[in-house]
């Protein structure tokens, strides 16, 4: 007897171990349902062409990219602030390697305005913050000038020469020979036809032997000589050993550096018809100008 | 890849210029002390200082944080002589629409403020209008001579 | 504070994302991350149902996601994509799984393309491993059974649905049996101690 009740003491443990198996339906559903839904799927836009293109234009309405330091209200206070702005003054269209003269009004100079003609090597920071640099060669002393693009003390942006170069920064040109970023105070602005691409300077610097202000050897600089001649054993080792080649494939490291394409098409949806209708009014304005420049004066 | 003794003997050479050649920080543009400045007035100590090149040492900042800022005095070693100067351009970074030089800018002055030159050979900023004023007081050093002797102002 | 780099222009993930990487252990730097990364990331097109710890899964999802995103926007005639492509995938039958089985599946898809649930941790466990979280990464629309129960559509009729209600009336049968043996048992012991 002892023996049959261990037997059944057995089986109910069994049967407590193996209580929680899950009986479920698998399902399966109709194709008639899947290709319905497809067909919903599609309707949904896509960002149009006009609006991501903008992206190389106006680069500083774009915000930072870093999700910890984003801040959607400031960022579209911003762009209201940064369109007000440009109702005052005509920015340009510009890019690094465009040659620009700049007017600010000066507390400091004697005539109370001073000008700066200078080679663009950088731009930098967006909204408000959005800053960009010119360099140039005066009396053979390289001087460089960092100004905000949003500053009220800037009384007039124009572009003399309106290219592009093979960097996004020209930081360089302060190792760079003299004779590249030595650019005539005096010189008349080059009229580009409109509507057409952007030209591209393909000049190759060549630069000043050591020292220099950074590792330009491990930058991958398209517009400067091969810098291996310049380069002893150490610091070619050195390049070696700091290269990483397999940055180019990090997806995600490229993607936290960006802002998306979606988000883009909303910001510039957001301020393409008021940055439209303000560029045309300054057109409009320097046309009428140059209209009362032509007109003959009557002297005596 | 190299056999050993190339090996110890480029370490060799490697280590014997590094104290030298190579820094181990970032480049700091600061004038501090012992930073060599540029004199770009035409002083004849300056001059011949430059082309000799043994550019000017500094040897003191006449501020409280002892780091050099533009329109600051300085005092220098130029051809064993202590001689003072202003600083007329940096090569650090500047606040915007200030201008950045590509070297540290020196004019020689005596001590009544007078520059020891006639000319400046390079531009030099418009900010040096107010701050040499500024530091000018009555009856002290009369700093604003300097701008006379400017050619250009950016 | 720097600008956005917006050279190459990018889909928007549906994944909750991370603000920064994560480094994942490894001797060889972010060289070894990235190699890491490529075995997973090759498993999940491989088996399109893995499971492994939650903070290799989550940063391989993202990657996952992208290079199917990218493949999408491109197609199959884009060189830098066949580049891409060749470095994520470490055999090369599962590029033309991206390109001609995964590209059309997602054509329409407006979330995200793979899925994560969490999954139990192993008992007994190492003790090294114990504390890390263990979850389930899928590609959608894999041959598998679903992990939630899907309610929006049942089927009865179906083969395996039958086969499986069948299985549960003989394991309720069965436990019910058992069940009534045990009472029959319990009685008898009863009845016999009150004999003695």
């Amino acid at each position: 007897m002892l023996r049959k009740i261990c037997k059944v003491n057995l089986i109910q443990n069994n049967l407590i171990n193996s209580q929680y198996v899950i009986f479920r339906h698998l399902s399966a559903k109709a194709e008639l349902n899947e290709a319905a839904e497809s067909q919903e799927k599609k309707k949904t836009k896509k960002p149009k062409k006009a609006l991501t293109d903008m992206r190389f234009k106006y680069p500083e309405f774009l915000p930072q990219p870093d999700n910890r330091l984003r801040n959607p209200v400031l960022e579209r206070i911003m762009r209201k602030d940064m369109l007000d702005r440009r109702t005052q003054i005509n920015i340009p269209e510009f890019y690094v390697g465009s040659i620009l003269k700049l007017t600010i009004s000066d507390p400091h100079s004697q005539g109370k305005t001073n000008s700066f003609v200078g080679i663009c090597i950088q731009r930098d920071r967006t909204g408000l913050y959005s800053k960009f640099a010119l360099r140039n060669v005066i009396d053979h002393q390289g001087i460089e000038v960092m100004y905000d693009l949003y500053d009220p003390a800037i009384l007039k942006i124009e572009v003399l020469k309106l290219e592009k170069r093979l960097d996004d920064k020209l930081i360089y040109l302060k190792d760079a020979l003299p004779e590249y970023s030595t650019i005539d105070v005096n010189m008349e602005p080059e009229i580009l036809a409109e509507g057409g691409n952007i030209p591209v300077n393909d000049t190759v610097v060549k630069m000043k032997p050591f020292p220099w202000m950074q590792k330009w050897e491990r930058q991958g600089l398209k517009g400067v000589e091969d810098l291996d001649k310049h380069l002893n054993l150490w610091r070619k080792q050195q390049k070696v050993k700091h290269d990483s080649p397999w940055d180019k494939y990090d997806l995600m490291k490229e993607y936290r550096k960006t802002i998306t394409e979606e988000e883009q098409s909303e910001i510039f949806s957001e301020i393409f018809n008021r940055i439209n209708k303000i560029n045309e009014q300054h057109k409009q304005k320097a046309k009428a100008a140059r209209r009362t420049i032509s007109k003959p004066q009557n002297i005596g | 890849m190299f056999p050993s003794s190339s090996i110890m003997s480029s370490l060799k050479a490697v280590t014997r210029v590094s104290a030298n050649l190579f820094h181990t920080t970032a480049i700091n543009n600061e004038v501090r002390l012992l930073t060599r400045l540029r004199v770009v007035d035409n002083s004849e100590i300056g001059k011949r200082a430059m082309m000799e090149g043994k550019p000017p040492k500094t040897i003191h900042v006449y501020n409280q944080k002892k780091v050099g800022f533009i329109g600051d005095k300085v005092m220098v070693a130029i051809k064993g002589q202590k001689k003072k100067g202003i600083l007329v351009g940096m090569k650090q970074m500047q606040k915007p629409k200030t201008p950045r030089f590509d070297t540290n800018n020196v004019v020689l002055i005596d001590d009544n403020g007078t520059p020891l030159g006639t000319r400046i050979f390079v531009p030099i900023p418009t900010i040096l209008r107010t701050i040499l004023k500024e530091k000018t007081r009555s009856k002290g050093a009369d700093y604003t001579k300097l701008l006379a002797i400017a050619s250009r102002f950016v | 504070m720097n600008q956005a780099e917006v050279t190459k222009l990018m889909s928007q993930l549906k994944i909750a994302l991370k603000p920064r990487h994560r480094n994942l252990k490894t001797p060889l730097g972010p060289e070894g991350r990235l190699d890491k990364l490529r075995q997973t990331v090759t498993a999940l097109i491989k088996y399109e149902r893995i499971e492994l710890f939650y903070n290799r899964a989550d940063e391989a999802r993202g990657y996952t996601e992208r290079l199917v995103s990218d493949a999408l926007r491109y197609g199959d005639t884009h060189k830098p994509m066949m580049e891409m492509a060749d470095y994520w995938l470490l055999e090369k039958q599962l590029v033309h799984k991206l390109f001609k089985v995964l590209c059309p599946r997602f054509e329409n898809e407006n979330g995200s393309v793979t899925k994560m649930f969490n999954a139990p941790r192993v008992y007994p466990a190492d003790p090294k491993r114990a504390y890390f979280k263990r979850v389930v990464l899928e590609l959608k629309g894999n041959p598998y059974p679903t992990i939630t129960p899907d309610s929006s559509y049942r089927n009865k009729n179906l083969i395996h649905n039958v086969l499986l209600d069948a299985a549960m009336k003989d394991f309720y049968a069965e436990k019910e049996r058992q069940q009534q043996l045990l009472e029959q048992e319990q009685t008898l012991n009863s009845v016999e101690e009150s004999k003695k």
